[in-house]
């Protein structure tokens, strides 16, 4: 149940009977080398959305937290920021949703769509976007997914699940091991005491 | 020479350090996996289907999740995560993972299936969850262990939030289980089908609301169920029931008798009354709601796009002082649900309806639950209290076999058997403007069906084709898949998608076309009937 169309729609429950024109909301999505994501949330509403959204979210962000903790079981995410502009009535929000994508047993990773044959459309070589107007607003909401493979994906592929949802599977190089500061040291001690010895040795001559 | 001793010591302990460095590379250990879980504090039996899907609601109720980080600079291979609750289920393997890289995290959330049996457990208990982590290559000591405790209800309890109530801010809040209520809606159950039957043949002397789709017809079914409550003499036995304010704690959990015990026990609270009607509608093919008000619960029905209601709570009791008739009943429940859309239109989030269907069609559907002769015999009792004590004859309740004439020529290759359960009812050229359907087959829920096509063509495509061209005439689209003999589709019309499995055979003069289904929304329910008489078409 991973899923990354489904992530914000618990975000844009509260208005769903409010919805009259089609409404935009943008959903960026960022995964880094290790299948982890960054999140960014846009919308503007109109003048009705935006006093219901305040009312429920809005001036109560710990409630949204909640709701999108809620709303998103396969994931664990953090670092929520809100930035409201009340002047234009639109949002920003961003957060970390961890593991993403993992990888399967034939060492592929995967990033599930939940979507069968998502119009997806390549805008880069890692860049992807998907439009999907989610039945449950009677196509009065459509959301843009923005999605960026990590930079060192590659052979990406769009395939489908056992369900007949489109999936993304690409090949990714393990990121490099971290510094061994243990190592580091040890060839630092020797070139050290290799050229204080020298120094050292010279000297008495 | 003292000079020297001391970079040379130097030199020493760095190529000590680097040495280590390189023996330092360990296997990972226990230390480098960060592990966080995010648990549930309660698990409730009667949803216990809900707890196995993850699809259901989009995955919110799991047992628990599981964040796993590599902290170590190695890849993990093959990081596999199981786990088991003591005397419910045995180690299941949740997944594996085929790498994880350092820094990765991994997130595993767990939906626990449990046997079918769990919806017998009368009492409530704490039980523990074992998880175990281990990866290719991990030394016994490196599994990591981890577990935690949670309640488990008895079958009957109904907690009407899993929001820690210091979170409570909201009547959404107060509410966030509701859908769950539709698990207490047991059309399925084999005694409350019995009851439904019974209150058809007996009572109203058959209907066809799910066929005509007539509100009035199904208002007169809602008022059979409450006039079949008045006169078995049910009574209303109200405890705390539902939460009358977000302060009411005591009352988020409430024991909820189910259907069955409603029907034979004869007493029932507004939220179990509700969950009788919800039941018995459902099970005659009625799209059941149950409105949701501050302190109280009543049941109706939705046809054609409107809403209808009734106060199941009318009945009432000789020892309360009155028993409204089945038109007081009705009025009050029509009243009560022209204010209810009132204060929904308003916004009140006090005022909430489940539409069990279509929470059905989310993942929440009804427990599991046996036969039982003993409520089947208390059912006829029920049943002559209708008709003035006259005792009725149960139904034979072994499955029987029928045989379904080819063309009216019976002739042994031509033959077509399968199996069914009793209490289906066959109908021969059901549809006159078409004559490819030779006979249909339905259930006593009006909802699952099997149907027998017989086509003069001579390839199963040209068959299906020409179904299709019938079923367009009446609105519907056919889509299938055909794999050898099987048959695999759905059938789209405005009332909605019906699944359906089949099978083609060949006989003298064309193609016979055995499709058995469901709509969508009952067709995981009733996927056991729908396999068992797919596997029966010979």
């Amino acid at each position: 149940m991973k899923t990354i169309t489904k992530l914000i729609l618990s975000f844009a429950l509260p208005f769903s009977g409010m919805i009259t024109a089609q409404s935009q909301q943008k959903i960026e999505m960022r995964i880094d080398s290790i299948g982890n994501a960054k999140l960014n949330i846009s919308m503007t509403m109109n003048a009705q959305e935006w006093q219901i959204w305040n009312g429920n979210y809005g001036n109560n962000p710990s409630a949204l937290k909640r709701d999108i903790e809620r709303g998103m079981p396969a994931y664990f995410l953090d670092d929520f920021k809100l930035e409201k502009d009340d002047m234009n009535r639109s949002y920003n929000l961003s957060l970390n949703a961890y593991g993403v994508c993992e990888i399967n047993k034939r060492g592929k990773w995967m990033v599930d769509t939940e979507q069968k044959n998502a119009q997806l459309t390549e805008l880069a070589d890692n860049k992807y976007m998907l439009v999907s107007s989610p039945p449950e607003y009677g196509g009065n909401l459509q959301q843009t997914y923005i999605i960026e493979l990590p930079q060192d994906a590659k052979n990406i592929k769009i395939d489908k699940d056992a369900f007949g949802k489109s999936v993304f599977e690409f090949d990714m190089e393990p990121p490099s091991s971290g510094f061994n500061m243990m190592r580091w040291a040890g060839i630092l001690l020797i070139v050290i005491g290799g050229g204080w010895a020298r120094k050292n040795a010279f000297s008495k001559k | 020479m003292k000079k020297v001793a001391i970079p040379i010591a130097i030199c020493v302990i760095g190529l000590a350090l680097t040495a280590l460095s390189f023996m330092g590379i360990k296997q990972s250990d226990a230390d480098d996996i960060d592990i966080s879980i995010d648990k549930t504090s309660f698990i409730m039996p009667a949803a216990h289907r809900v707890y196995a899907n993850p699809d259901a609601m989009d995955g919110k109720y799991y047992l628990f999740k599981a964040k796993i980080t590599n902290n170590s600079s190695e890849t993990l291979e093959d990081v596999t995560v199981k786990y088991r609750i003591p005397n419910y289920i045995d180690w299941t393997e949740l997944t594996v993972s085929g790498e994880m890289f350092p820094g990765q995290t991994l997130v595993v959330p767990c939906y626990p299936k449990f046997k079918n049996d769990i919806t017998e457990k009368t009492t409530e208990s704490i039980e523990k969850t074992e998880i175990e982590i281990s990866w290719d290559g991990a030394e016994d000591d490196d599994i990591i262990e981890e577990d935690f405790t949670f309640k488990f209800t008895n079958r009957n309890e109904y907690v009407y939030t899993g929001i820690k109530s210091e979170e409570i801010s909201s009547w959404a809040d107060m509410y966030d289980n509701d859908a769950l209520i539709a698990c207490f809606v047991t059309p399925n159950d084999p005694v409350v089908k019995y009851y439904t039957q019974n209150l058809q043949e007996k009572l109203l002397k058959g209907e066809a609301a799910s066929i005509t789709r007539k509100p009035e017809d199904a208002v007169r079914f809602l008022a059979g169920i409450y006039e079949a409550t008045r006169k078995s003499h049910m009574v209303y036995s109200g405890t705390k029931g539902i939460p009358k304010s977000t302060e009411d704690v005591q009352s988020i959990v409430q024991q909820v008798r189910l259907p069955r015990e409603v029907i034979t026990g004869n007493t029932g609270l507004c939220i179990e009354l509700s969950c009788l009607y919800a039941s018995v509608l459902s099970s005659a093919g009625i799209d059941p709601i149950i409105y949701m008000v501050p302190g109280h619960a009543y049941p109706g029905f939705r046809m054609n796009g409107q809403y209808y209601a009734i106060e199941a709570t009318g009945i009432g009791g000789e020892g309360m002082g009155g028993i409204s008739s089945v038109e007081d009943a009705y009025k009050q429940g029509q009243k009560q649900l022209q204010e209810f859309m009132q204060r929904a239109q308003a916004g009140d989030p006090r005022y909430t309806l489940v539409d069990i269907h279509n929470v059905n069609a989310q993942g929440v559907t009804s427990m599991d639950l046996k036969d039982n002769d003993f409520m089947r015999k208390k059912v006829d009792e029920i049943v002559a209290s209708w008709s003035g004590g006259q005792q009725v004859q149960p139904n034979n309740p072994k499955n029987n076999n029928i045989r379904i004439p080819d063309n009216r020529i019976r002739t042994s290759n031509n033959a077509l058997s399968f199996s069914i359960p009793t209490g289906w009812q066959t109908m021969m050229r059901p549809v006159p403007q078409m004559p490819i359907m030779t006979a249909q087959v339905i259930a006593p829920d009006q909802m699952t069906t099997v149907t027998i096509y017989d086509v003069p063509v001579s390839n199963v495509q040209q068959a299906m084709a020409t179904v299709n061209q019938y079923l367009s005439g009446y609105g519907m689209e056919v889509q299938y898949q055909i794999n050898g003999n099987t048959l695999a589709g759905q059938t789209y019309s405005a009332n909605g998608n019906f699944n359906w499995i089949g099978k083609s055979l060949m006989k003298q003069n064309g193609i016979r076309i055995v499709a058995v289904g469901a709509p969508d929304y009952l067709y995981n329910q009733n996927s056991g009937i729908i396999n068992q008489v797919y596997n029966s078409i010979k």
